[in-house]
């Protein structure tokens, strides 16, 4: 049930050990982002990610809670880079453990759409013309307002 | 004591600072009221600094985060607190 905000690659073999090897539950969900090499027909080359570190700890901790609280979760974990990350590497790792699937995915996935709109991240694109801000997407909102209305299961 | 700004992203890289601080005493004495001013009246001193400053801080969807919570334009800001300012997020 921990936050992990860090510049190194993320070590999906031995977070998934630590989440697990804690655990009693029956059913684990995890959830890996990488850094694409395009974003529509523009060429990507790497990713910078800038972070508001207090803000971004103190968001995805709680948001664990939440989750914890909504799907009865025995552990999470949420791994999130920031700094300079080339094309294919990791960017963010999620994990929900739970008794049953239902929590554990629905976790998952609550925890990934809110994550995306309320976690204090902006990326910067690396491309062939320069560097340009990712602007947000409104899909991205409505998946989080998703949550906002339904229980989720 | 004074009220922390930070600015991130665009918009930082926009106006070229990531923090400044802001003396409540320094700020127009009708927008402090019991030691605390509003969220957009802060955003109003900053708009002031010239028309870079007032395009950016006035862009439409910026988020204000006071104390690492996200709050709306309301929100009363005391010395000694952070302000953060700052477009939609984009992480995941």
């Amino acid at each position: 049930m921990s936050v992990s905000l860090q510049a190194e690659p993320i070590d999906i073999a031995a977070e998934y050990a630590a989440l697990v090897g804690k655990a009693s539950g029956a059913a684990v969900t995890t959830f890996t982002g990488y850094v694409r090499d395009h974003t529509g027909e523009d060429a990507v080359g790497a990713l910078e990610l800038e972070h508001y570190p207090e803000m971004a700890l103190t968001v995805l901790q709680d948001l664990g809670r939440q989750a914890v609280e909504r799907f009865g979760l025995i552990n999470w974990r949420i791994v999130h880079r920031f700094g300079l990350l080339p094309v294919s590497e990791t960017i963010v790792w999620v994990g929900a453990v739970a008794d049953h699937r239902g929590e554990a995915i629905s976790a998952c996935e609550f925890m990934m759409d809110t994550l995306k709109t309320d976690a204090p991240f902006w990326k910067r694109e690396q491309g062939p013309e320069g560097a340009r801000w990712v602007a947000s997407r409104a899909q991205d909102g409505e998946r989080r307002a998703r949550w906002e209305r339904s229980e989720g299961i | 004591m004074s009220i922390t700004i930070k600015l991130f992203a665009s918009l930082r890289e926009a106006l070229g600072e990531a923090e400044l601080q802001l003396e409540l005493g320094a700020l127009p004495p009708a927008e402090v009221v019991d030691g605390a001013i509003r969220v957009d009246s802060i955003k109003a001193v900053l708009s002031a600094r010239g028309a870079d400053w007032s395009d950016a801080i006035n862009q439409p969807n910026l988020v204000h985060a006071l104390n690492h919570k996200v709050v709306y334009l309301d929100a009363l800001v005391k010395d000694g607190d952070e302000l953060a300012l700052f477009p939609p997020m984009t992480g995941g």
